[in-house]
C-alpha cells in the first residue's frame, strides 16, 4: 500500500547534496564542540559540564552515522505530481504523507539554491498556500523552473467563493 | 471622514483604566519608596501619559476614514503614514458590541473583520453611533457580492430575490430559564468565585491594617464546628448565587436570528453585542462536548470562519453559537440555520484494530512524566511511593482517554461534505464541505501500516488555519476519502473573468 508512488522524483542527485551539506553541519559542530573542550580545559569548568559535553558529542556522532544514511531514505520517500487541479506531495520515512493540494489555494512559489546546490545545478520550489507551506526539497534546475512557470499558470485560476 | 469625536474619550477611558493599576502602585502603595525604580518610574509614567493624551487628540485629527466604489479607504498613523484599501468583500464578519461606557454615550463600536493577519486584519470603528454603525452594515452586507460572482448564470436570477429576501430575519433560537439554569451549572461558573476572592485578597490584603485579625477570625472558626459548617454552606451558596447572576448576566439575552444569506447573533445584557456573519463565508461548524455537558445533554456549536475570533478579552467567543445547547435543539439549529449541512445519523465506527492500535501507541507524555517524577521523586501528601502512584494515574487517564477516543470516533463522507466526531474526555464533531476544505493529507506511520489503518488531516481556512485530523480509520475509507476530494472540482465555481 504504502508502495503507492507519485509519477515524478527529486534529482537524483539530492542524497549526494544532501549527503554533504549534513556533513558540513556536522563538521561545524564537532569544531564548536572542540572549542568548548578546549575552554573548559582552559578555565577547569565544573565536572558536569565536561559530561553534558561528552553527551553532545555522542549525540554528534549518532548524527553524522544518521546524515550518511538517511538521504537515500528520504529520496526514496519523496514524489510528487501535479495536474491542472491538484498538486500531490508524498514524503516521510517513518510517518508517510500524501498531501493533496488544490491548485487554486496556492498562494506564491518560490524557488530556492545555495551553494552547495548551485554546484549541482538543482533549485528547490517551497509552494505557500493558504493554510501551509510545502517544500520539494531539490529538482534539477530546468524541471524546478518549468515548475515554477506550470504551477504560477494553474494557480491563478480563482474559486468564486473566495474572498 | 473622521471618526466620532467620541472616540477621544473612550481612548482616553481604556488609558486610564489600564495604567489604573500602575498608578494606584506608583503612587499609593509604593508612595514612599525612594528606590530608583520607583522614584524615576512615577516621572517616566507621568511623561507617558501626557505623550498617551497629545497622542490620541492628534491621532484623531490625523487619521480618517471613507468609502468609494465598494472599497474602504483607512488611513492611519501620525508619523508613518499607514493606508488600507480593504474591499467590502473581504469583510469575513461584522460585530457590533455596546459595552457598558457606549451605553451611557448612547452609542455603539463596530468591527469589520477580515481573512488577513497582522495588525490591519479588521477595521475598527470605537465609537460611533447607532445609525451610523447600522449604515456602514447595511453598506458592507449589500457591497458583499462583487460583479464578477454575478456573471455565473444561475445565480443572477437569485440576487434579486436575495435582497427582498433579506429583510426578513427568522429567529432560531433563544434560550429559555430551563437552558439558563443547566448552563449555570455545566459551565462550572460558581468556580469563577474563586479567582474574584483570590484577587481580591491579594489586592486588598496588604491595605489591611494588620493580618492577625484574619489568623483570629480563621482560629475561631476552627473551633467552632457549627460556625465552620455554617460559613462553608453560605460560602457555597454564595458561589452558587454568583455563578446563576454570572450566567444570566452572559447567556440571559441570547438569540440567533438568520436570513436567507446571513446569520445573526445578538446578546448580552450589560455589554450587547451582536454578530453578523455571511452564510457563503462559514468554512465549517464544530460542536464541543465536554464531559460535564455531555452528562447534561448539552453542546456547544461553533462556526469556523476565516476571520481571526480569538477573543483575547476572554469574552464569549463570537463564533459561537452557543456554548448550551442541548443536543436535539443544536442538531436542529444547524438544519434550520444552515440547510446545506446535513448531519448524518448513520456514522462509521472505528474498526477494532483500530482500539488495539490506540493502546498499542506509544504514550510520549506517560513515558516522559514518568521518567521526569522517577528522577525528582516529589513527596506529594507525605507518601513515599507518591510518584510511581501519581505515574499510574496518569497512565490510567491515558488510557480512559484513549479508549473513549476509540468510542467516540465515527464519521461520514458524503457527496458533498465530511463529518466525524471524536475526542476522549471532550468529544467534538467536525463537518465541513468539500469545497472548503483546502488541503488534504493522507498519512500513515509504520504502526498503523501494521495495523492496516491511517489517518486523515483537513485544512480549513481560517487564522490561524483550522486542521482537523481523523485518526486510525481504515485503509481503504482513507484511500476513498482522498478520492472523494480529489473529485472536488464537481462543487467548485471557477471565476470566469481571468
Amino acid at each position: 500500500m504504502s508502495d503507492r508512488v507519485l509519477e515524478h522524483r527529486l534529482s537524483p542527485a539530492f542524497p549526494k547534496v544532501r549527503m554533504i551539506s549534513e556533513s558540513i553541519t556536522n563538521m561545524v559542530g564537532f569544531v564548536v564542540l572542540g572549542i568548548l573542550f578546549w575552554l573548559d580545559f582552559y578555565f577547569a569548568w565544573p565536572t558536569w559540564a565536561f559530561w553534558i559535553l561528552i553527551g553532545l558529542v555522542l549525540f554528534n556522532i549518532v548524527g553524522t552515522i544518521y546524515s550518511l544514511i538517511e538521504p537515500f531514505y528520504f529520496y526514496q520517500s519523496w514524489s510528487y505530481q501535479f495536474n491542472e487541479e491538484y498538486l500531490q506531495l508524498c514524503y516521510g520515512i517513518l510517518r508517510k504523507e500524501w498531501v493533496i493540494v488544490p491548485m487554486t489555494k496556492i498562494q506564491s512559489v518560490t524557488t530556492t539554491q545555495g551553494p552547495i546546490m548551485k554546484t549541482y545545478h538543482m533549485r528547490s520550489i517551497k509552494v505557500e498556500t493558504m493554510g501551509s507551506s510545502h517544500t520539494i526539497p531539490a529538482l534539477e534546475e530546468e524541471v524546478a523552473l518549468s515548475l515554477r512557470q506550470t504551477l504560477a499558470k494553474y494557480a491563478k485560476l480563482k474559486e468564486v467563493d473566495e474572498a | 471622514m473622521r471618526y466620532h469625536p467620541l472616540t477621544m474619550v473612550f481612548q482616553i477611558y481604556q488609558l486610564v483604566k489600564n495604567s489604573f493599576l500602575i498608578a494606584l502602585f506608583l503612587f499609593v502603595i509604593k508612595r514612599d519608596s525612594a528606590f530608583w525604580l520607583f522614584e524615576y518610574g512615577r516621572y517616566v509614567f507621568v511623561i507617558a501619559m501626557l505623550l498617551s493624551l497629545v497622542y490620541i487628540v492628534v491621532s484623531w485629527i490625523v487619521e480618517k476614514y471613507e468609502w468609494k466604489d465598494q472599497t474602504f479607504y483607512i488611513y492611519k498613523g501620525i508619523f508613518v503614514k499607514h493606508t488600507s484599501i480593504i474591499p467590502f468583500s473581504k469583510v469575513q464578519n461584522v460585530t457590533k458590541k455596546t459595552t457598558f461606557f457606549h451605553k451611557v454615550i448612547g452609542l455603539t463600536s463596530l468591527t469589520l473583520e477580515t481573512a488577513m493577519d497582522g495588525n490591519d486584519d479588521a477595521i475598527r470603528f470605537p465609537v460611533l453611533s447607532k445609525e451610523k454603525a447600522d449604515y456602514l452594515v447595511e453598506l458592507v452586507q449589500s457591497g458583499d457580492h462583487p460583479q464578477n460572482i454575478e456573471e455565473v448564470s444561475s445565480e443572477t436570477a437569485e440576487s434579486t430575490q436575495q435582497k427582498q429576501e433579506a429583510a426578513d430575519r427568522v429567529i432560531h433560537f433563544t434560550p429559555s430559564r430551563n437552558d439558563l439554569w443547566r448552563a449555570s451549572f455545566t459551565s462550572l461558573s460558581f468556580l469563577a468565585i474563586i479567582p474574584i476572592v483570590l484577587g481580591l485578597i491579594e489586592n486588598i490584603g496588604p491595605l489591611l491594617p494588620d493580618t492577625d485579625l484574619f489568623e483570629g477570625i480563621f482560629q475561631v472558626l476552627l473551633d467552632n464546628k457549627g460556625l465552620l459548617v455554617g460559613v462553608i454552606v453560605l460560602t457555597a451558596m454564595l458561589a452558587a448565587g454568583f455563578g446563576v447572576v454570572r450566567t444570566f448576566i452572559r447567556y440571559g439575552k441570547y438569540e440567533i436570528s438568520s436570513n436567507s444569506t446571513h446569520i445573526f447573533i445578538d446578546r448580552g445584557v450589560l455589554d450587547e453585542s451582536s454578530f453578523m456573519i455571511e452564510k457563503e463565508k462559514i468554512q465549517g461548524l464544530e460542536m464541543h462536548q465536554t464531559w460535564l455537558k455531555r452528562i447534561f445533554g448539552l453542546v456547544e456549536v461553533k462556526l469556523i470562519s476565516s476571520a481571526n475570533t480569538d477573543n483575547k478579552d476572554g469574552s464569549v467567543s463570537v463564533n459561537s453559537l452557543y456554548p448550551f445547547l442541548p443536543l436535539n435543539k443544536a442538531y436542529q439549529l444547524i438544519e434550520e440555520v444552515l440547510p446545506i449541512y446535513q448531519l448524518n445519523n448513520e456514522l462509521q465506527r472505528l474498526p477494532k484494530q483500530a482500539l488495539w492500535l490506540k493502546l498499542c501507541r506509544p504514550s510520549w507524555i506517560w513515558i516522559l512524566a514518568t521518567i521526569g517524577l522517577g528522577i525528582f521523586k516529589p513527596n506529594f501528601l507525605q507518601i513515599q511511593q507518591a510518584w510511581w502512584i501519581l505515574s499510574l494515574v496518569i497512565l490510567f487517564v491515558i488510557i480512559l482517554h484513549r479508549i473513549l477516543d476509540y468510542m467516540h470516533t465515527r464519521y461520514a463522507v458524503t457527496s458533498d461534505q465530511v463529518q466525524w466526531w471524536h475526542g476522549g474526555l471532550t468529544s467534538r464533531m467536525f463537518i465541513t464541505k468539500r469545497k472548503k476544505v483546502i488541503e488534504l493529507t493522507y498519512s500513515q506511520t509504520r504502526l498503523q501500516k501494521y495495523f492496516q489503518v491511517a489517518s486523515i488531516t483537513t485544512v480549513n481556512r481560517s487564522n490561524p488555519p483550522h486542521m482537523e485530523t481523523l485518526d486510525d480509520i481504515p485503509v481503504e475509507y482513507g484511500q476513498a476519502i482522498e478520492n472523494w476530494y480529489l473529485k472536488r472540482q464537481e462543487d467548485v465555481l471557477l471565476e470566469k473573468n481571468l
